[in-house]
């Protein structure tokens, strides 16, 4: 029989992969992990192709079980990680015993958790992709005593004397404040906002709970669309922060739909996509004015260091002898 | 991927029929200038088409649709100079008038008007200054041609049909769009094919599932199909909901696809 982790809490948790490539054309979204980086990091920890499928948890606890010896990844908003009681590190790979629970609770200060472990798990997929799709129904969130069917079992590693860390890794963490900065270029329709364009910049905006992987409505002193006419629908990019009727600014996330009808006044950066990601309704956030050139640069300092961490798992894992799983 | 012609970084940059755009740091946009609507559209379906065959370096994404082509891409593995130029370079190529690759094909579509099934087919009667039924008479007497499929899930978004004047969108979105809904907005008209929230006004609903999540792509119809419109009675709906719209290609309209081409060249 195969080996399995089976969900014991299951609290809103997902499985969730980095999204559906290629298929904006024909109507669907990319969707898959709202934060990214800490995503890429988890898989990377676990030696997995960054692509593998994992879980996101998301707000509320969540525990399982393995079935048999696994080694597992916690990443993205602090919490409180246990196997057996025994509190484990984020951000590190972290051997599980066959039969041993892992605990994940108290998220705080962000609002999703990814959970990656070694060859990862099978996982249904739609147009190439496992992440889920609301709007088609596709993926639909786990529930308690749902069975994961893993790909690999990893041999035992804890040392037997000793509970300290086996691994020192140094993963690059981002920062998780109470108040966020969020980095944006302009946007291609920012002429169509005047001088009102600059309110994006002049205060906070307040995140609410209509707020999801497909938006975040945001209220604050928003700017107003100053020209007049019907904008025929286009595609918008992930990150497209819009002003639709009402005093709300939308902030397009991974789930949007590829095409609307609005300006786009500024697009959130890749590195600012995975940080929205994490803040939760309630929390504030800061605007902060990028030059296209800023933005990349800083997308590439983020993924040259998950490439830095690559290469050091592997040579923790030769060290170990931990044989890297094949594929996605 | 080598810089086709090493074009200026600044934006807008204009290249024959179309200008580009940053659209943050993962994105440009190409817009189609100074040609007609028919010519637009096709120039940036067939800009998309190339993109695609060029398997760009880091290449992600593109979501051609009226006039307008979004092209989304991985910025650490390729940069904005590159894609840009690659633009340039096919736009230049294609000219003002590339050719139509696939020949279109026909589906008619059962609906039925007004009450619970389009709620606001008063008001939009009442907004273009008609009857309810002249608004239906209207929506369901010409072909549509599929532009895009857009949001939400693929939804096929067609031409507006020949109202009298643009539809305003709802002062207030609904958060529940029924699925098959049958909506129009602008110039603009949609079927919604999966339950989700919308602005746009409904007048009506198909019977027909729109999508199969079991085929690969999930839907029958591509930019440039026609949709026809056919009335039909609250009493006939259980007669098509069975129906996907990949069962209602009409294959008269196959046989007429040669003059569809002629009517949009």
């Amino acid at each position: 029989m195969a080996d399995t982790l089976t969900i014991r809490t299951a609290g809103i948790v997902t499985v969730q992969d980095l999204g559906r490539v290629g298929r904006s054309r024909y109507g669907l979204p990319a969707n898959g992990a709202a934060d990214q980086h800490s995503a890429r990091v988890a898989n990377v920890l676990c030696g997995n192709d960054e692509r593998a499928p994992l879980l996101e948890i998301t707000a509320l606890d969540f525990a399982c079980v393995p079935s048999s010896d696994i080694l597992i990844a916690v990443t993205g908003a602090p919490a409180d990680v246990t196997v057996e009681g025994g509190v484990r590190p984020q951000w590190e790979p972290v051997p599980v015993r066959a039969g041993e629970t892992v605990k994940v609770s108290g998220i705080r200060q962000g609002l999703r958790v990814y959970l990656a472990v070694l060859g990862s798990f099978e996982a249904d997929r739609l147009q190439g992709s496992c992440a889920p799709d609301t709007i088609l129904g596709f993926g639909p969130a786990l529930s308690t005593g749902d069975e994961l069917v893993l790909r690999t079992a990893c041999p035992p590693l804890d040392h037997p004397f000793s509970r300290i860390p086996l691994f020192r890794l140094k993963a690059p963490v981002p920062p998780f404040p109470t108040s966020w900065t969020i980095d944006v270029t302009d946007g291609p329709d920012r002429a169509e906002f005047g001088d009102t364009g600059r309110r994006l910049f002049d205060a906070p905006f307040t995140v609410t709970p209509r707020s999801n992987h497909i938006g975040l409505r945001l209220q604050g002193e928003v700017p107003r669309r100053v020209t007049k006419g019907e904008v025929l629908s286009r595609g918008v990019p992930i990150g497209a922060v819009e002003v639709p009727a009402g005093d709300e600014l939308l902030v397009l996330h991974r789930g949007r739909g590829v095409t609307a009808g609005y300006p786009v006044l500024a697009v959130v950066t890749a590195t600012g996509l995975s940080a929205l990601g994490q803040v939760r309704p309630g929390q504030t956030i800061s605007f902060r004015h990028r030059t296209l050139d800023q933005a990349v640069a800083a997308h590439r300092a983020q993924r040259n260091a998950i490439d830095a961490l690559r290469s050091r798992v592997r040579t923790a894992f030769d060290a170990l002898r931990i044989r890297a799983p094949a594929g996605t | 991927m080598s810089h086709v012609n090493g074009l200026p970084k600044k934006s807008p940059d204009m290249n024959g029929n179309v200008t580009i755009t940053d659209c943050g740091d993962s994105a440009l946009v190409a817009k189609a200038v100074g040609l007609d609507a028919e010519a637009a559209w096709r120039l940036v379906h067939a800009l998309a088409d190339a993109l695609d065959a060029v398997r760009l370096t880091g290449g992600h994404d593109v979501v051609p649709t009226y006039d307008a082509l979004l092209v989304e891409f991985d910025c650490t593995s390729t940069d904005h100079a590159t894609v840009r130029s690659v633009l340039a370079h096919e736009a230049a190529r294609l000219g003002p008038h590339p050719e139509p690759i696939t020949p279109p094909r026909h589906f008619v579509v059962p609906v039925v008007y007004g009450g619970e099934y389009g709620p606001d087919l008063p008001e939009v009667a009442a907004q273009l200054g008609l009857s309810e039924g002249e608004v239906v008479e209207l929506h369901s007497g010409s072909d549509l041609t599929v532009r895009c499929l857009g949001a939400p899930a693929g939804a096929p978004m067609t031409d507006g049909p020949p109202f009298p004047k643009p539809v305003p969108r709802l002062a207030s979105p609904r958060t529940r769009v029924d699925p098959g809904s049958v909506a129009a907005a602008g110039r603009q008209a949609v079927i919604c094919p999966m339950p989700s929230p919308g602005g746009w006004p409904l007048l009506g609903r198909t019977p027909v599932r729109i999508l199969d999540l079991h085929s690969d792509p999930i839907t029958a119809y591509q930019p440039g199909d026609t949709f026809r419109f056919r009335p039909i009675t609250p009493q006939q709906w259980d007669e098509y909901a069975d129906l996907s719209l990949a069962d209602l290609v009409d294959s008269a309209g196959l046989a007429n696809s040669a003059d569809l081409v002629d009517h949009h060249g």
